[in-house]
């Protein structure tokens, strides 16, 4: 029996190529979608989830009020990890760490390792990073102690045994021992580290009392409680004890931090502490939402292309209960036919995703899966899900077909196709909204994008290159030799450049009461020539200038949003009042215009800028936009005589600033490839659907030639009734992807507005992709001879 | 056999109701050969499906070897059907996908046949029927005659005691169309019952009897000797 019925399935698949093809394929592309997606979901999920104790891991962060602002910080300060394990029994063990670049030296190899980071010892202990040489309790103790991944041991050491080897790190050449070689950090880590220092190397040589300094935020922090800990009641006891441990402190700086508790597993994809560098949990619930949607449209071509062709099986159906097939056998055979079209799709599923997935890792910027097959229970995930799809899909025809009486359908009296028009209908409506809808969130992600992209930030980011200098001690020679280089323009130094980071100063800064009000300013090092060269417009005062000699240690340029904080009406009134700062006192002396040092997304932040040659690290040119190459080589000649001891690099001001919009171009390329995947789904069902019902139409549309239709007539005929449909469609995408893309566009401080002609373009766009699918079997239909399609009644 | 008593079948739709059946009343003998005739809309068809358990009357008695069956549900229809009443169309109703051998073998299939005794029978009854030759051609691309011998096939495979045939020769010339008749006539030999519905006189003539139906009712019945 299941042998006839495989016979039939397969017969009929190869008999109607069109209907098999667009099922199929439209399944497989759904399930591919659908397929690679969860994988993408899955690893989103799966950030810190591999650690054994993840669970009772905390990350520690801290609000810190001060009179003028509530800053969210996403560590602690310094001696807050120590302290805690210190006052709380609960608490297992502690273990920071700070993310740092460090320039590293064996011999004539010199590496500027970006992704390096400082680390209390324990980090092995509470953190499942797996050791392959070395002793986990020990191999960061000691000062000065190195553990590489082992992709970066093999860099310096190739198949040396890279233990007990010395480098050299930092611009000061200090001597480290490598004490271990660790497994490289998985990538769904938040924690990423190449090469691991030991903080004892920070906290006892470099800058001793950090482990008792409450002011200074510098490394992230985790906490791992003992079991049975709640967390939450320790967070409760956390106010009390800074009060204890440092509540003179706190009074005397006016900054009240509190602290919180954020679950290790929930770091990367739920806190909002991180920026653009985490992940986003509405990431996932988007994508997870547009996967149903392309499996829903998938589904929809399926239920609508079998019971359009219901009518081609009705003469099976009857013949098979003429002799004596009951209706649960038939019901069977057409669910089974379902079920083997899925399995079918299913291998082109696992073929596509095979396909696909270096391309998909290389969209999504980070490798998702190294290979489908690495996880074979995620394919059998997916081959229960065709079948469940196959089922799901496969019962409603079935129930219709199985339902025909034979008397009707064999005596030809059947009225073809008319079943389940309503519902097919309602289904194309559904596909259709989904494919508007998403056709209106493409527009407005890149609308967003580009606005993002071509807004005016008040600074001048063109032909600027940056080079990070790391405070080598040839920096300043290094900057003079660029003037002389004929195609830079002019050369200016300072601790941050826009997109990049900066430091948060604490700063006393007198208001219009005319008290001195505590803040944590946005700061940026500069020096004379750098508002200049960025063409940052002064609005009030003046600009730093040498002719003073007091503006090297006691001169203070606050931009807009600064002025507004302290309660000035006008910049005008804050020029000439006191200022303290980092050890620094002095006065006001311009206010700048506002301009973008971060991304649209955030609004722009008060800010200051003094002049300190010592800070300023970054040296950024201004070239003239000819002969680049030229100009990049006598750069970086003058760099390798002047800073012989670091590797060349640069940016171009433009692209690194406009990197802080990289996972939101991310998305935008994600959402645009699955929106086109939903479109193609839904035409490729509008296809079949469309050639089925002029199949079915092809006696009328003789019949209406024959009385004298024209062409153009019948192919308005045809489509006019599909139009409709996504007529109705649009209709009722609309309000639902305004609010939704309006919900989706307050992420942004500064953003587009939602305007009316996305949707007239959306609805244009689909009418004419729906018409175009139409129009090529309405006009075959329309040019066929009448006296044929009469004939075969 | 059949024994049929005030058979009563009426169509409604929203505007007209049609008397398919009007009181009739018929009694075919085991191992007869009948033929039904009349002109188009007296009621032929839809006696013939309610005869094939096709279709259920509305009010009426209809008797299947001695058993009451006008009130039985499709679940019971389909199982006295499937073992005791093999049927031939106009258009013969192969299914297009299955080969001349599938599409004979298809009612051992639902009678729970065993596969070895399948392939016995479907090739014996190809054999008599004489398109042995053609068992592994789909219908497409057999001749008319061909098709509907294939249809014969198939109604007799399951030793049916009843073989109900819908104008077995309308889609055929007369040369394919006597052949059928001598199959049909063959099998009533040989001891199965035949109700035959025709608007041809020639082919009436193979029968036993005629019976001649008017709006529903029988009118006449003519015995051929």
């Amino acid at each position: 029996m299941i042998k006839n019925y495989l016979k039939i399935a397969f017969r009929n698949l190869g008999r109607h190529k069109v209907f098999s093809f667009i099922n199929i394929m439209g399944l497989a592309v759904g399930m591919t979608a659908c397929f690679l997606i969860f994988l993408y979901v899955r690893f989103e999920l799966s950030y810190d989830s591999f650690h054994s104790k993840a669970d009772r891991t905390y990350r520690v962060v801290a609000d810190i009020k001060t009179p003028t602002e509530v800053i969210n910080a996403d560590r602690p300060a310094w001696a807050v990890p120590p302290n805690v394990k210190d006052e709380f029994p609960e608490v297992e063990s502690f273990v920071r760490i700070m993310n740092n670049e460090v320039l590293v030296r064996k011999g004539d190899i010199k590496f500027q390792e970006e992704n390096a980071a400082w680390a209390d010892s324990s980090i092995f202990h509470v953190f499942d990073f797996k050791l392959l040489i070395g002793n986990p309790q020990t191999a960061l103790k000691e000062q000065f102690s190195i553990v590489f991944s082992e992709t970066t041991a093999k860099k310096y050491f190739g198949k040396e045994n890279p233990i007990g080897q010395t480098l050299l790190i930092t611009g000061d050449a200090f001597p480290a021992k490598v004490t271990g070689v660790m497994k490289d950090i998985p990538e769904n880590s938040q924690i990423k580290a190449d090469m691991l220092l030991s903080m004892t190397t920070i906290t006892q040589k470099f800058n001793q009392g950090l482990d008792s300094q409450w002011g200074s935020y510098g490394a992230r922090a985790y906490l791992l409680l003992k079991n049975g800990t709640n967390a939450k009641a320790l967070e409760k006891k956390f106010p009390a004890f800074l009060e204890k441990r440092n509540g003179t402190n706190m009074k005397q700086s006016q900054m009240y931090p509190t602290l919180f508790l954020e679950p290790l597993k929930d770091v990367y994809l739920r806190s909002t502490r991180d920026g653009h560098k985490s992940g986003n949990i509405n990431n996932v619930y988007i994508f997870s939402i547009v996967a149903i949607f392309i499996l829903l449209i998938a589904c929809i071509n399926f239920i609508n292309l079998t019971t359009a062709r219901s009518a081609e099986r009705a003469k099976e159906v009857g013949i098979r209960k003429v002799v004596g097939a009951a209706r649960v056998q038939l019901t069977r055979q057409f669910i089974g036919e379902s079920i083997i079209i899925c399995l079918i799709a299913f291998s082109l599923t696992v073929f596509f995703s095979w396909l696909l997935l270096p391309l998909f890792n290389q969209l999504a910027g980070k490798t998702i899966s190294h290979s489908i097959f690495e996880n074979i229970s995620y394919l059998i995930i997916l081959l229960f899900a065709a079948v469940g799809i196959g089922f799901l899909a496969g019962v409603y025809p079935a129930l219709v077909l199985s339902s025909f009486r034979p008397v009707i359908v064999l005596k030809g009296k059947f009225a073809t196709g008319s079943r389940g028009i309503l519902l097919r209908k309602a289904l194309v409506v559904s596909q259709f909204t989904i494919s508007i809808g998403l056709i209106i969130a493409t527009i407005i992600v890149y609308n967003q994008m580009s606005y993002m992209r071509n807004q005016e930030l008040g600074f001048s980011k063109d032909q600027v290159i940056v080079m990070n200098t790391y405070g080598d001690s040839g920096k300043d020679a290094f900057k003079q030799a660029l003037t002389t280089i004929p195609t830079v323009k002019s050369v200016a130094t300072s601790s941050s450049v826009p997109g990049g980071g900066n430091p948060g100063a604490y700063s006393e800064i007198e208001n219009i009461k005319g008290d001195l009000q505590v803040a944590n300013l946005d700061l940026y090092f500069v020096d004379f020539d750098y508002i200049n060269q960025f063409k940052i417009k002064m609005i009030a005062g003046r600009s730093f200038s040498r002719e003073f000699a007091t503006d090297t240690t006691q001169a203070m340029v606050l931009n807009e949003a600064a002025v507004k904080m302290f309660g000035y009406s006008s910049p005008q009134q804050a020029i000439g009042k006191r200022f303290k700062q980092w050890g620094r006192e002095g006065k006001i002396i311009g206010v700048m215009r506002d301009f973008h040092f971060r991304s649209l997304q955030q609004p722009i932040k008060p800010l200051s800028m003094r002049i300190e040659p010592g800070g300023c690290d970054l040296v950024s040119a201004n070239v003239a936009a000819a002969n680049l190459p030229a100009t990049l080589r006598a750069i970086e000649s003058k760099w390798k005589t002047l800073i012989p001891n670091r590797p060349f690099s640069y940016d171009f001001l433009d692209e690194f600033f406009d990197k802080q919009y990289r996972s939101e171009e991310r998305f935008g390329k994600l959402f645009l490839n699955f929106a086109i995947l939903a479109i193609f789904i839904s035409c490729l069902g509008l296809l079949g659907l469309a050639s089925y019902s002029t199949i079915q139409r092809t006696k009328e549309i003789g019949i209406r030639k024959v009385l004298g239709a024209s062409t153009s007539n019948i192919v308005n005929l045809l489509s006019k009734d599909f139009l409709k449909l996504v007529a109705i469609s649009a209709v009722i995408a609309f309000p639902v992807a305004w609010f939704a893309m309006n919900k989706w566009l307050q992420d942004f401080a500064y953003r587009i507005g939602v305007s009316w002609w996305v949707f007239l373009m959306a609805g244009i766009l689909a009418t004419l992709i729906a018409l175009l699918t139409i129009s090529f079997q309405a006009m075959k239909a329309a040019i066929a001879n009448p006296v044929k399609s009469l004939r075969t009644e | 056999m059949i024994k049929i008593t005030d058979l009563e079948k009426i169509y409604r739709t929203e505007e007209v109701e049609t008397v398919a059946l009007n009181k009739l009343s018929l009694e075919v003998k085991e191992g007869e050969f009948v033929a039904i005739m009349g002109p188009s809309g007296c009621g032929k068809s839809t006696l013939l499906n309610i005869v094939g358990l096709l279709d259920d009357p509305d009010t009426g008695s209809f008797k299947f070897n001695g058993i009451e069956v006008a009130k039985f549900n499709e679940r019971k229809r389909a199982d006295l059907r499937k073992h005791n009443i093999g049927f031939v169309f106009q258009s013969f109703n192969l299914i297009d996908e299955l080969t001349v051998f599938e599409n004979v073998e298809l009612p051992l299939i639902y009678t729970g046949v065993k596969s070895s005794e399948r392939k016995k029978r479907v090739e014996d009854v190809l054999d008599k029927m004489q398109i042995m030759h053609r068992r592994n051609h789909y219908p497409q691309q057999l001749s008319g005659g061909q098709q509907q011998r294939v249809a014969v096939a198939r109604a007799v495979v399951n030793k049916p005691k009843l073989i109900l045939a819908d104008e077995p020769t309308g889609n055929l010339d007369s040369h394919n169309g006597n052949e059928v008749m001598q199959l049909l006539t063959d099998l009533n030999e040989q001891g199965t019952t035949i109700v035959m519905v025709t608007h041809s006189e020639h082919d009436a003539r193979y029968s036993h009897r005629i019976v001649r139906m008017l709006d529903g009712q029988t009118v006449l019945e003519n015995i051929m000797v």
